[in-house]
């Protein structure tokens, strides 16, 4: 992709950044092994990674589109369809469900109005299953963004959701 | 040599052979859906399992990934191995659609003989099956993803081995996706591909789909006409039509793939405006009437005139044999007027490379297996498509790859490209056979000087050069290089890319010292009464069409044998219309000198579908044949010459008269041929010279370049290849457009000494400076400007209102 | 807190981390100082001698792993730390990081040293966001301190380690795949020979270790083999274990226990017996892919060697433990599920076998299942086991195993009664 198209993208990454990686990618010598970390930082910056997404990773590393989607359609935390501003991932692995990962996911539907995959009318937040979060001593437990919650109780969830909505609010009247 | 027992039975292989190719050397065929010669064992169908009783190995085991080792004892019966198999094939099922009645597959599906092979017949997974969405992948190609069962051959075909970049997997776990990134046509050349190697009926072939059921086809082995490779193919056809063509196998040459060309470039042969009808003086007549017409007065135009008032013309798409009857018939009358090529400079390219290649011959293999690749003067991609995937494979093992060329050249791996001007690259050639390169310039240097240390120390260096691009000069010039550059020891070896796919044989037949291009000096100045065309058009397939043919307006007799229409057919006298490759057999001798025939799949006739309509059965009832009066060329000759029209006979005959072709005897379609060390003369010296004169104050050199799909006239009459083709255009280099105040997509007009046309400006950082660069284009304003033909100048403006 | 000597935990304070300066305090790069005074070779030795093994799961000798690595090889070389820790059950590296990280940092130091390989990664799994922060900040601190980069404390070997945030799969976790993931390119592993040690990231040698086997490294080189040995009973198997108990326990928490340890003691003395004063059923001992114990188990000892006779395996020591009135059936569906969705999709078995055991399970678990699907699952098992690309597919069939095995008259029960007996 031509550079000046690229540049187009702010919305997918700013500027700066593009240039900070594609300066990186020039130093070393597999720029390949700086897929995922783009793919990352373009999911941070827009919420998740649309096609432009991948031609532009593509276009920082110098690599083929089709080798970024490769990756980035095996990857279960690289959201190739449009997310809710957060995301929330209910662990279903073993200890969890022994201590009940269903109940959880029931009160979640109730609470957002969505079935697992759906994201919640206001945009605010999308339900996904996940395996093990590597919090087992907590279960059951879930992840929104990066942060995890657990051992949950469904009297925690309603605080946690209000929670995480209030932050949501607040990080974008800071970027506002 | 490890020697191993497979099912009691011994067998001594190769090193690096793995147990199932073992297995294969003994006839035991094991199922196996991802394990495939060319790409290699990967180990992922799990389906190719062995029970290893004795050895280093032990237990159940993919044959595929275990080296054949001295001792093992292996066991494909052992019951534990059979039942893996089973559940491999079960599970391979569980998603597999029931919709054999409808695929194109069916028949020749690997996965349904596997299903048969591994005993599974009942389904016991009554669970949801996955579904996908299928991708439009473009004209050739058709995707039905729900049949897939995960083998992986298709990505690594396409992409690994072909190089190929629009193509992966996608997805994961239970649900992954073979495809492109969205909807839209393969980008490789080298697509179809897919289509030979998918085990199941997930990539078709979209031109022969719903077409015929695979066991209803006629197929025989074949050589691809397309370009000089000669490359093993299978055509098939059915109701008097040739419906498609896949990959025949030749590990000399193409190996297991061909590129789009040879697979779509078929439909010449069903072409609608194809000659059928014998005729004389306009009129329509039996085949039998139209020969005897012509032997009668071709011989009374040699009395009447002397032997040499007649040329005969052969041509490189014409087979060996009927190239060599028609010499004789020449010969009957003592006449020295014969060519076999009527692109006067692709002839003498031919002929020095059939006369000095002696033991630097390579073939594709050679090229493969090559640690040094010097391309100069051609582009792969466009005249001899799979030596680019054969440069690939060298590549892929490390090989380097250095590509100098005036055009912005695509490769299908990593190479060096140096963009010299085409008056450049004398100097650099005669630099790599003097190993003198003080004549280069400043910008040549830093790459030629290490290159010729390079190609000394490698281990199996090969010179690929393009026979347009270089001429006669050029080639010669490479060849001095090759032979400079080698040690006693190993031979630099080198490829041609010649003008068709006989090229090679008819270089060998010619003896004449002139070419086609001083035989029609003859014709105008009106000693010459009389032209028997093979094979060949020459009104076009000539250097320099416009002058070509005001000379033949001054025949009296225009004789044409072919199978193709064109302006020669319109034009004959007398026309004897002949059969296409696929409608008989015959000998090719390819560019690397190795002789190779082809079987005949069907007989002549109108495809069922034209006489009908689109009505089946036809409406019209009747004893013969429509459209069935087309003759093989080499049988009308043997008429002519009133030899016995039996091709093993005439074979006989020709090995008799000229021990250079003693393996016509043993010529054997399907098999890897033989390559002929025959001595050829050489050519006459050229009259065009490499060295090109600067072109005046306000005109640029205009180079006509060949292009992948229409690189010959008969893929170019084949309908399917029509999707690739695109208008007419120029290339050149941005700082030259900018000078010329021209941008990307603009309509400029092209002025030359024969008029002028409108073209698109492309513009191509990667190509030489101060050239035009012209894809030639058939049957357009641009026809005349044939690759490899004469110099053309020209002047590009920017056309007002664009 | 356990009552056995702690090393790994020994500066443990939950919530909280301990950096550089803490870490020094308690002896912390004293290890890197003796084993830079000693050839790689020695060190190597060293650790060979001290009978470490591996903590990721297979529990390999560390040291025999390292002396097959071509230390003198020319050219690049990599050492890997495989923080992909996506097992259920599994927890510790997490921890163990969150806690004291320069235990991880420093006994990379000292592989690299051993090794000679200049350039390392630590790889870490997507959702240990809090990890990739403290062992950012750890190599930051270590390359400020001049245990990391260039002329490491003037021994003129060099180092240079990186953090690799990886998006999340379980795949990751086996080494090969780790390691064409870190290229960049679609993580599916890739078949031995070569090993890694012969060609592993990018075609060059490359050592592969788990988090808390590096942090062994520098306690064994600063106190000795002896030492070492001592911590535990088995002669075979020294050393502290972490070991992160979950499900039906009371306590779910993080121990670090000599190996040998009983079962049983695991159990009641520090999971505290199961919730709700039920009885102990069964057990995964070492994450999802290990074979059941169960209350018959209770007196085999938690080792490697001990495990295997009992047809099960240590793991990662991740153990998660389920009540009586928990339908062990019901279990292998979610762990199969597991498997299934964290198949790659590169070899048949895994890719569409699981799927048909998914399948399988989940019918007898609703009651609708026959004995014919019994029988069939039994050869799933028996065709899927051994048969797979990687270990992956043999990790779903260790549960899988241990459930036809152990409980194969819970499945007749479901099929007897056409519904589940615990519902």
């Amino acid at each position: 992709m031509p550079a000046t198209e690229v540049n187009t993208m702010h919305d997918l990454l700013p500027k700066p950044e593009v240039e900070k990686l594609r300066a990186k990618a020039a130093e070393i010598d597999h720029p390949h092994e700086m897929i995922v970390d783009v793919l990352r930082a373009i999911q941070d910056h827009h919420g998740w990674v649309p096609d432009e997404g991948v031609q532009l990773t593509a276009a920082i590393l110098g690599v083929t589109p089709v080798e970024v989607d490769e990756l980035a359609t095996f990857y279960d935390k690289i959201y190739r369809r449009p997310v809710g501003r957060k995301v929330i991932h209910v662990c279903d692995s073993v200890c969890c469900w022994a201590t009940g990962t269903d109940k959880i996911v029931e009160h979640l539907r109730q609470q957002l109005g969505i079935d697992p995959g759906q994201t919640s009318a206001d945009g605010m937040f999308t339900l996904l299953p996940t395996c093990c979060l590597g919090v087992c001593g907590d279960a059951p437990a879930m992840m929104i963004g990066l942060t995890t919650y657990g051992p949950l109780t469904v009297e925690d969830i309603d605080r946690i959701l209000e929670q995480e909505r209030r932050g949501a609010t607040a990080a974008e009247k800071i970027d506002s | 040599m490890p020697k191993l027992t497979i099912d009691n039975r011994e067998v001594t292989v190769p090193e690096e052979t793995n147990v199932l190719e073992a297995a294969r050397d003994l006839g035991i065929v094991i199922p196996h859906f991802c394990y495939h010669e060319a790409l290699g064992a990967v180990g992922a169908c799990r389906l190719c399992a062995m029970t290893f009783l004795e050895g280093p190995v032990e237990g159940v085991q993919m044959a595929c990934m275990v080296k054949a080792e001295d001792g093992m004892v292996v066991s494909t019966l052992d019951e534990k191995a059979a039942e893996l198999r089973r559940h491999v094939i079960e599970w391979s099922m569980m998603h597999h659609p029931h919709d054999c009645p409808v695929c194109d597959e069916g028949g020749e599906c690997q996965l349904q003989d596997m299903t048969v092979a591994g005993g599974h017949g009942m389904r016991r997974y009554r669970g949801r099956k996955r579904t996908f969405r299928n991708q439009d992948l473009g004209p050739f190609v058709f995707q039905e993803m729900n049949r897939c069962i995960t083998c992986y051959r298709c990505v690594r075909t396409y992409r690994e081995y072909c190089g190929g970049t629009d193509f992966g997997v996608f997805g994961s776990r239970g649900r992954v996706f073979f495809g492109r990134l969205a909807d839209g046509r393969l980008e490789s050349p080298f697509s179809g591909n897919i289509i030979d190697v998918c085990p199941t009926g997930v990539f078709t072939d979209k031109v022969f789909r719903y077409t015929s059921r695979y066991w209803d086809l006629q197929e025989a082995p074949s050589i691809c006409p397309h370009c000089s490779l000669g490359c093993a193919t299978i055509p098939s056809a059915r109701y008097r039509e040739l419906q498609r063509v896949r990959s025949g196998i030749n590990r000399e040459t193409n190996g297991f793939f061909i590129c789009d060309r040879g697979r779509f470039g078929f439909d010449y042969t069903n072409h609608a405006e194809r000659p059928r009808q014998p005729r004389v003086d306009g009129q329509g007549t039996s085949m039998t009437q139209a020969v005897t017409a012509a032997e009668r007065r071709i011989r009374e135009t040699a009395e009447r005139h002397g032997a040499d008032s007649i040329i005969f013309l052969g041509s490189a798409r014409a087979s060996l044999e009927a190239n060599a009857l028609l010499a004789r018939w020449a010969e009957r009358f003592g006449c020295r007027q014969l060519s076999f090529e009527a692109h006067a400079e692709r002839d003498r390219t031919a002929r020095l490379v059939a006369a000095r290649l002696g033991d630097r011959a390579c073939s594709l293999a050679d090229v493969r297996r090559s640690d040094l690749l010097v391309v100069i003067g051609a582009d792969l991609l466009a005249e001899g498509p799979m030596a680019a995937v054969a440069v690939r494979q060298a590549a892929r093992s490390g090989a380097r790859v250095v590509v100098i060329d005036p055009r912005p050249i695509d490769l299908p791996c990593r190479f060096e490209h140096l963009a010299a001007e085409p008056a450049r690259l004398a100097a650099i050639l005669r630099g790599l056979a003097s190993g003198q390169t003080k004549n280069l310039l400043e910008r040549e240097r830093p790459l030629v000087q290490p290159l010729l240390a390079a190609i000394r120390v490698a281990e199996a260096p090969v010179l690929l050069g393009g026979g347009d691009l270089l001429g006669h000069e050029g080639m010669g010039l490479l060849l001095d290089a090759a032979q400079a550059l080698s040690p006693a020891e190993r031979p630099v070896k080198l490829m041609a890319m010649l003008g068709g796919p006989n090229s090679y044989g008819g270089a060998l037949l010619a003896t004449a010292a002139r070419d086609f291009d001083a035989l029609l000096d003859q014709v105008r100045e009106g000693s010459v009464k009389a032209l028997v065309c093979l094979e060949t058009d020459p009104f076009r397939d000539v250097c320099d069409p416009p002058r070509t043919q005001t000379a033949l307006g001054h025949l009296d007799l225009l004789v044409v044998l072919d199978s193709v229409p064109g302006l020669a057919v319109q034009r004959a006298d007398i026309l004897l219309p002949t059969r296409a490759i696929a409608e008989t057999d015959g000998c090719f001798v390819n560019n690397e000198g190795r002789l190779q025939a082809f079987r005949q799949v069907f007989d002549p006739g109108l495809p069922i579908r034209e006489t009908g309509g689109g009505d089946h059965p036809p409406r019209e009832f009747r004893t013969d044949t429509p459209g069935a009066a087309p003759e093989a060329a080499w049988r009308i000759l043997a008429r002519i010459l009133g030899r016995k029209d039996h091709l093993p006979t005439i074979r006989q005959q020709l090995a008799a008269e000229d021990p250079r072709f003693r393996d016509l005897v043993f010529a054997e379609p399907g098999s890897k041929g033989s390559r002929l060390t025959a001595e050829a003369s050489l050519p006459a010296k050229a009259r065009v010279s490499l060295a090109e004169p600067a072109p005046g104050a306000d005109t640029l050199p205009v180079l006509p370049v060949r292009t992948f799909a229409g690189a010959d006239r008969l893929s170019h009459l084949s309908a399917p290849l029509q999707a690739l083709a695109s208008g007419p255009a120029v290339f050149l280099k941005p700082d030259l457009a900018e000078r010329l105040g021209l941008t990307e997509g603009d309509g400029a007009r092209l002025t030359t000494a024969e008029g002028h046309c409108r073209v698109v400006v492309h513009l191509d950082a990667r190509m030489a400076d101060n050239l035009i660069l012209v894809p030639h284009l058939w049957d357009s304003a641009l026809e005349g400007m044939v690759p490899g033909g004469r110099r053309i100048d020209g002047r590009l403006e920017k056309e007002e209102g664009s | 807190m356990s009552d056995y000597p702690q090393v790994l935990f020994k500066n443990r304070i939950p919530g909280q981390t301990v950096f550089l300066k803490g870490y020094e305090k308690t002896g912390g790069y004293e290890g890197l100082r003796i084993a830079l005074r000693d050839t790689p070779q020695e060190v190597t030795e060293h650790v060979k001698n001290s009978g470490l093994r591996g903590r990721g799961g297979a529990g390999f000798p560390t040291g025999v792993k390292w002396s097959f690595f071509p230390v003198d090889e020319k050219g690049e070389k990599y050492l890997v730390c495989n923080g992909d820790e996506m097992e259920p059950g599994t927890y510790k590296d997490r921890l163990l990081i969150l806690a004291d990280p320069h235990q991880l940092v420093e006994g990379m130091i000292i592989a690299a040293y051993a090794l000679q390989a200049p350039v390392g990664y630590i790889f870490l799994r997507y959702a240990y966001e809090d990890c990739s922060r403290v062992v950012a900040k750890a190599i930051a601190e270590a390359e400020a301190a001049g245990y990391l980069g260039r002329d490491i404390l003037g021994s003129g070997f060099s180092f240079e380690l990186h953090l690799h945030r990886s998006a999340g799969r379980y795949i990751l976790g086996e080494e090969t795949a780790l390691l064409t993931g870190l290229e960049g390119r679609r993580p599916y592993p890739r078949a031995k020979p070569p090993f890694p040690a012969q060609s592993g990231l990018f075609g060059r040698p490359t050592n592969v270790n788990n988090v808390e086997t590096f942090a062994n490294v520098p306690h064994i080189l600063r106190n000795g083999n002896a030492w070492y040995q001592e911590l535990s009973g088995p002669e075979n198997s020294p050393g502290t274990k972490l070991f992160g108990l979950s499900g039906h326990f009371k306590r779910t928490r993080c121990f670090e226990l000599p190996l040998g340890i009983t079962l049983r003691e695991v159990v009641k003395e520090y999971g505290g017996g199961i919730r709700g004063g039920k009885r102990f059923k069964a057990c995964l001992p070492g994450g999802a892919s290990t074979p059941y114990l169960t209350a018959d188990h209770l007196d085999v000892a938690m080792d490697f060697d001990p495990l295997e006779k009992v047809e099960s395996r240590l793991g990662t020591a991740g153990v998660t433990a389920f009540d009586e009135d928990t339908c062990m059936l019901a279990v292998s569906c979610n762990v199969n599920r597991f498997f299934v969705r964290e198949s790659c999709g590169w070899c048949t078995p895994c890719r569409e076998g699981l799927q048909m055991v998914s399948w399988l399970l989940e019918k007898i678990e609703a009651g609708r299942g026959t004995e014919d699907d019994l029988t069939m699952l039994h050869d799933q098992y028996r065709n899927i086991s051994g048969r797979s690309f990687c270990a992956l597919a043999e990790g779903a069939m260790a549960p899988l195993g241990a459930l036809l095995r152990l409980f194969e008259e819970e499945l007749r029960d479901h099929i007897r009664q056409g519904s589940c007996p615990f519902v």
